[in-house]
């Protein structure tokens, strides 16, 4: 390389580095100019703060309530914002359920458990800039204390719940913070499945809800569901008290699989395992043995059926009725389905708020039932799905879908949604379901249906030790395993019949929703443990 | 020559006598069939008078049989049950008369249900089919089911094979499907159209017109009541059940005509009519 070269290199590399230098100190100074840009910026706006906020007591960030002092103050519900309470000035708290300024206006909806209110806070003498924009920057879910006038309105408000009515606030302050990223939308929650595919926005799947069951739990369709399904289990106790019924608890940990070995989860039980019981149903009869006559049980039930469809879980709540009859198993029947009823009519009548928020997202047919209830035979079942077209033998189990199919030619005929179908063939039951007394093809057996699924499956039981036993042989059951059941027959046993609900089930269904995971809180399925 | 010739009857005036009546008894049969003709040429169908032509006597139109299978399909091995809907403010009295005899002619299944889009119903429409049979927890023992569901129709509905039937609406329309089960459909056209214009009278007329209209209609049960005990005739008949109904339920027996009201009596006699009176108000 000849000196010259290595100088003009040099020359080429000072000059490519003074270019760089160049850009160095040009970006520098753009940044100081963004920087000084931004500080002058919150200079004036610390100008705006500090200019007189005339309003500065009426907002803010309460510290966290530690019991701090026992306030005699009324906090009126949501719920009960109605224009009887018009003018008066009142304290609400509630969720902030979204939050909207425009311009010196900041339009909040609150919300508590199924219900929303419009609130209004506008600059003005009561309100200062700096409050408004603090209302308007508040997170969503928060929850504030809000002290406000309730005015009538004239257009009634579509959005929300209270629709006659809106708030002007006159304080505002937050309870608890929520943080500013919501793992989902709560609007998006509730929106109806089509409305989010027609308009493009978004709704939320049911993984997404079921990880974040906290608050999906808060949207108003949810809070309805779930008073609802509240409401069957108070119906169904209530019914079964006044019917002479006495409620039992049964244990859980078992030491022998009850309905049939397969399905059932073992627990390791100090040195050996045991099991979780799959129904109630030794327990229930064995008090019937022990003389308590009428007896039902509310209580987990645990399935390990490795089934992931819309209407199973692993874990769900069984609502189990057993009794003794004098002559006939159909007053048991008669006994079941009259609760039954008393649950329809107990919601219909009492619970319609519910149906109608459930109803917004979930759009169905109302629930329709008889009094006294539908009562079909088997045969009668099977005749109506051959005229229908179906080919099917005379002691063939009824299939999901000709169960279904059966439900919709019942509704066309007598335009119900809940029948019992009684006289099931025998090879289809289990061991301790009472054989026909004419006919040994079938069995004092029944199935009840709403909207054409089954909800429970019963029958009269078999009392008698010695049938039982030859019961049992004939479906190849080791005797060994049932020995303690056996034995609770043979000391005088009363003719008893019964059967059980899932109360997730009834609940869905009566709703005409399409999941259980939807009734059920923090449902259990062969893929989710959590939360 | 005399006419009498030793106290007796000369034969030839006999014959003569005999010739005379001969002609006048053709004579008399000629006029009967000329006054025939000229009715059926003189007035327009519309307005011939079928209750004046003479016809075939009405013997008490229930006695009949009917072929259950070939009415309502082939017996499945499963109950054949009929559904009838009924609003609880108007209850069809003549379907639960037609009830009463169904169960005298066949093994019946009957059930009264509340629908749910009804509240509740008064104690006698819940029983208003009698008590429960004692045997109604065998339902395939049964011939035929009745089952009648009180609900918030706007009108009468009949329902049974819901894949080859579409529903029946209507009480008069019903009543005439049961009257067939009981083979009671009348043979002959006259009778047929006299039943069905008497049926039609009393629901159109009797049970949903006006003041004038009802009085016109007892007028006309009248003065038909006045020629025969029933109103087709000698026999009892779906016309009498249906138009007894309708006038009971108008409240109107008490100021009735005399023939109407011993016709109502005799109606309540046969006993077919037991189940209704405690449904009137």
């Amino acid at each position: 390389m000849t000196k010259e070269n290595v100088q003009g290199a040099g020359e080429e590399e000072q000059q490519a580095q003074s270019k760089k230098g160049l850009k160095k100190q040009q970006k520098e100074a753009e940044k100081a100019a963004k920087k000084a840009e931004k500080q002058a910026k919150l200079a004036a706006e610390q100008q705006d703060t500090d200019e007189d906020d005339f309003a500065k007591d009426r907002y803010g960030i309460c510290p966290m309530v530690q019991s701090q002092q026992k306030l005699d103050r009324a906090l009126v519900r949501v719920q009960d914002l109605t224009p009887e309470k018009a003018e008066q000035q009142i304290w609400v708290r509630a969720r902030i359920h979204t939050s909207r300024a425009k311009g010196k206006q900041c339009f909040l909806v609150l919300r508590h458990q199924q219900f929303t209110v419009q609130a209004l806070l506008a600059v003005g003498e009561r309100a200062s800039k700096q409050m408004v924009k603090f209302a308007a920057n508040l997170t969503k879910e928060s929850i504030i204390d809000v002290e406000a006038v309730v005015k009538k309105v004239e257009q009634k408000i579509e959005s929300c719940s209270q629709q006659d009515v809106e708030l002007h606030v006159e304080r505002i302050f937050v309870i608890s913070q929520s943080e500013a990223r919501l793992p989902l939308q709560l609007e998006d929650a509730v929106r109806p499945e089509g409305e989010g595919d027609e308009e493009g926005r978004a709704t939320v799947n049911q993984d997404t809800r079921l990880d974040n069951r906290v608050i999906d739990l808060r949207t108003t369709t949810s809070q309805a569901i779930f008073r609802l399904q509240s409401g069957v289990c108070q119906l169904f106790r209530d019914t079964l008290i006044n019917k002479g019924f006495v409620e039992i608890q049964t244990p859980k940990i078992i030491s022998a699989a009850s309905e049939g070995g397969a399905n059932v989860f073992t627990v390791s039980y100090f040195k050996t395992s045991a099991y979780l019981a799959q129904s109630p149903q030794l327990y229930k009869q064995m008090c019937i043995c022990a003389d308590f006559d009428k007896v039902f049980c509310v209580g987990p039930v645990f399935r390990a059926e490795d089934s992931n469809t819309h209407r199973h879980l692993t874990e769900f709540v069984g609502l189990d009725i057993e009794m003794t009859f004098n002559y006939h198993y159909h007053e048991v029947i008669d006994s079941i389905t009259d609760t039954m009823v008393q649950i329809f009519k107990g919601l219909r009548d009492r619970f319609q708020t519910e149906i109608q928020t459930v109803n917004k997202q979930y759009p169905s047919e109302p629930f329709k039932f008889l009094e006294p209830t539908l009562r079909l035979e088997y045969m009668e079942g099977v005749a109506m799905l051959r005229a229908a077209g179906v080919e099917m033998g005379d002691e063939e189990d009824l299939s999901t879908p000709n169960e279904k199919l059966l439900g919709r030619l019942v509704k066309d005929k007598y335009d119900t949604d809940f029948y019992v179908l009684d006289k099931y063939p025998l090879a289809v039951r289990p061991f301790y379901t009472m054989p026909d007394p004419s006919d040994p093809k079938y069995s004092n057996s029944y199935d009840m249906f709403m909207r054409g699924e089954e909800i429970l499956s019963g029958a009269q039981r078999v009392h008698d030790a010695q049938l039982l036993t030859e019961r049992a042989m004939h479906h190849s059951i080791d005797l060994e395993k049932i020995k303690a059941y056996i034995d609770s027959f043979r000391y005088g046993a009363p003719p008893h019949a019964g059967g059980g609900i899932g109360l997730e089930r009834v609940t869905m269904l009566y709703l005409g929703l399409h999941n259980v995971r939807q009734t059920s809180m923090f449902p259990r399925d062969p893929k989710r443990l959590t939360p | 020559m005399p006419m009498y010739q030793n106290g007796e009857v000369d034969p030839a005036v006999k014959a003569l006598e005999d010739r005379q009546d001969e002609v006048l008894r053709r004579l008399y049969e000629l006029k009967a069939t000329v006054d025939g003709l000229t009715k059926t040429v003189t007035t327009p169908d519309a307005d011939l008078d079928a209750t004046t032509l003479s016809h075939a006597p009405v013997e008490s139109v229930f006695r009949g049989t009917a072929d259950l299978d070939s009415l309502l399909g082939k017996d499945l091995g499963a109950l054949r049950d009929i559904v009838i809907n009924a609003h609880p403010a108007r209850p069809p009295l003549s379907l639960l008369v037609l009830h009463g005899l169904l169960c005298q002619r066949y093994q019946v299944l009957s059930s009264v249900h509340l629908h749910s889009s009804v509240p509740g119903v008064p104690p006698p429409l819940m029983s208003c089919l009698g008590p429960r049979h004692t045997d109604s927890y065998a339902r395939q023992r049964f011939q035929l089911g009745f089952t009648l569901i009180w609900k918030d129709v706007s009108k009468l509905q009949m329902k049974f094979s819901t894949q080859n039937m579409c529903p029946i609406e209507g009480e008069a329309n019903v009543a005439r499907f049961l009257s067939r089960l009981l083979g009671a459909d009348p043979q002959d056209p006259v009778s047929a159209t006299q039943m069905d214009r008497w049926i039609d009278t009393a629901v159109f007329q009797l049970a949903e017109g006006g003041n004038k209209e009802r009085a016109a209609v007892l007028r006309s049960l009248n003065t038909a009541l006045g020629r025969s005990p029933w109103l087709l005739g000698e026999g009892f008949s779906l016309a009498d059940v249906v138009c007894a109904c309708c006038v009971l339920q108008a409240g109107e027996s008490g100021s009735a005509p005399a023939n109407v009201q011993r016709w109502l009596k005799s109606c309540q006699n046969l006993g077919h009519f037991r189940c209704v009176y405690p449904l009137l108000q």
